[in-house]
């Protein structure tokens, strides 16, 4: 009767502390992957690495079609004077709203924009040379509202704008490199309409952030 | 038209599939005229690598006739025989300029899966499942290729389609295999698998230098054709113990290369065995590396693995203390088809190698379904089913 009653209480006492380090673990793990918090804003910084010497670079940025192309499906952009240039961009949440930033050459190689009109954001974009002739690294920092609550419902639903830094990256270093972003959508199957939206939303889920 | 087409888990079916359409400048239509099997694919149809989805058409070793070019293509023109590598390469990345195609930046739309599972992701493959991409494959009448100027090239006249077929995969895989290997005349190389990567790679071994060849697998039919076409020594591991065997054949040193170019569907005998059966079975460990485990135990001290068979995620008891005790440098990866091809053709033209005994059972696409299983099976002497869409 005591054995038993011992069993219980330390497998009790067992389960616990396993409950109590695997939480722990968990919590960790979450901070670890949280943005950085200054004055209220999450601070995400992304990089991406071109093969390019960074005036190719700069010439991308300065050739219309082909920035639209990589802005493509997301947002317009209007130049005001050498030095201001204007962006409007569908909410990226889905609310069928838009935004409108500013964007400010800074210096050579350095932008800065800001969202006027819309979820308040803002970041700059530095051009670095890479190590080893590697080319030009762009390097994004982006500043932006949230909590640990809407920025796990933005990466599970991929409307994170961290994701979305991540996304532009991936297409403006496709762009340079290779003067497309491949895509393999509506490439022939033998699927049904119905199995081939289902597919999409898994490609879209295996596009959304991912990293060259 | 018609397309041969994953249905489920080992399920494979021929289905009417709307034609593929030049999408970007680079992109080139290839009406397919000889398709491959591959053992990699097997890791698809059974499930091993799962991202494959329900319609998805396989096929990633082909040859055919280029019917439609973009209008960014600049090195081919309608009407040109083509080998068109598996490798999907954009060409303009650091990893295409330094030829290390297969780790292309810019070729794989959909990285997410990948970089998840390997911290990076590698480049598309066509035909190759939705980790490598999602690209329509070609067992299909046609198939577009992107970055055709990169990715196909022109096919020698007088080599056979059923040939040339082979240097899209399975031949510069094996060169690369070899190529690993830093062989510099005279040496002992022991190969892993006897199908048609594993007998590339003997070959490409024999021309790089290597003084003699052994080849392990455990089937009669493979192995004799390995002796009978290239000339290497043999050793069936169902009837032998290898690294013995090994150890004996070269006076106690081992192998100065092994070449791994069986996958992670690797058949071997015995408990250890039963035990990776169970363990993959159960999806506690994604490959079964029972050869490549055989290979860094045989290798001579300071040698080098080679290892080219396909394998996707986590494995269990690796000798990686073996691997440093012996201080052997381990090498592995997709092949870089790019680089090697043109070279490739070269040598096809001049007889050098000759890949086509591979393709003892070349099928109509409509047989694909029981071709795969013939492959898979290893029936009738099967080196490789090659399928001919047209």
């Amino acid at each position: 009767m005591m054995g038993s009653n011992g069993g219980r209480w330390a497998l009790l006492g067992a389960a616990t502390v396993t409950a109590v380090g695997v939480g722990r673990a968990v919590a960790r793990r979450r901070r670890r992957h949280q943005p950085d918090e200054q004055d209220g804003w999450y601070v995400v910084r992304r990089g991406v690495t071109v093969d390019r010497p960074i005036e190719a670079v700069i010439g991308f940025w300065t050739d219309r079609e082909r920035l639209d192309r990589a802005l493509a499906e997301w947002a317009t952009l209007e130049q005001i004077d050498d030095e201001h240039w204007r962006c409007v961009a569908p909410d990226t949440s889905g609310a069928g709203t838009e935004w409108r930033a500013e964007l400010t050459v800074t210096g050579p190689g350095r932008l800065s924009w800001r969202v006027t009109d819309g979820p308040e954001q803002q970041g700059t974009v530095a051009l670095v040379p890479a190590p080893q002739g590697r080319g030009t690294e762009i390097r994004a920092e982006l500043r932006y509202r949230s909590g640990p609550v809407r920025r796990a419902l933005g990466l599970a639903g991929g409307h994170e704008p961290d994701l979305r830094l991540r996304d532009t990256l991936r297409r403006v270093k496709s762009l340079i490199e290779c003067g497309q972003v491949i895509d393999t959508r509506h490439d022939p199957s033998g699927r049904s309409r119905a199995q081939e939206r289902v597919t999409d939303k898994m490609r879209e889920r295996l596009s959304t952030g991912g990293r060259a | 038209m018609r397309a041969l087409c994953w249905e489920g888990v080992g399920k494979l079916k021929v289905r009417d599939v709307p034609e593929p359409t030049v999408r970007a400048d680079g992109d080139i239509i290839v009406k397919v005229r000889a398709s491959s099997v591959c053992g990699s694919d097997l890791h698809l149809i059974n499930g091993f690598l799962p991202a494959m989805r329900e319609g998805d058409i396989l096929g990633h070793e082909f040859m055919g006739e280029v019917v439609e070019t973009g209008p960014g293509v600049r090195r081919l023109a309608v009407g040109d025989r083509v080998v068109v590598g598996s490798v999907v390469a954009c060409g303009g990345c650091w990893y295409c300029r330094t030829e290390q195609y297969s780790l292309c930046d810019n070729s794989n739309p959909q990285p997410v899966f990948t970089e998840k599972l390997w911290g990076h992701s590698p480049a598309g493959i066509i035909g190759y499942s939705h980790a490598a991409g999602g690209y329509s494959g070609s067992h299909a009448e046609y198939v577009r290729v992107p970055f055709g100027d990169i990715g196909a090239f022109k096919v020698p006249d007088g080599v056979p389609d059923d040939s040339v077929v082979f240097a899209s995969d399975a031949l510069p895989t094996g060169w690369m295999a070899a190529d690993f290997c830093g062989l510099t005349g005279g040496e002992v190389v022991a190969v892993w698998g006897a199908g048609g990567v594993g007998q590339m790679a003997a070959r490409a071994a024999q021309l790089l230098g290597a003084e003699r060849v052994i080849m392990v697998d455990r089937l009669p039919q493979r192995l004799a054709a390995a002796a009978n076409r290239l000339g290497v020594e043999t050793i069936n591991y169902a009837e032998t113990d290898v690294l013995e065997a090994l150890r004996e054949m070269t006076a106690g040193r081992g192998p100065d290369a092994c070449i791994e170019a069986v996958g992670m569907e690797a058949h071997d005998v015995g408990p250890a065995y039963a035990y990776d059966r169970v363990k993959q079975a159960t999806r506690s460990q994604l490959d079964r590396p029972t050869s490549v485990r055989q290979a860094i135990m045989a290798a001579r001290k300071g040698g080098t693995v080679s290892i080219v068979g396909v394998y996707a995620g986590f494995v269990d008891k690796f000798p990686l203390g073996a691997a440093m005790n012996k201080a052997l440098v381990l090498r592995m990866g997709q092949m870089h088809a790019q680089r090697y091809i043109p070279m490739l053709l070269d040598r096809l033209a001049t007889g050098e190698i000759d890949p086509g005994y591979l393709a003892t059972h070349p099928m109509s696409l409509e047989q694909g379904a029981r071709g795969y299983e013939i492959f898979e099976k290893k029936q009738d002497g099967c080196l490789r089913t090659v399928l001919h869409p047209a």
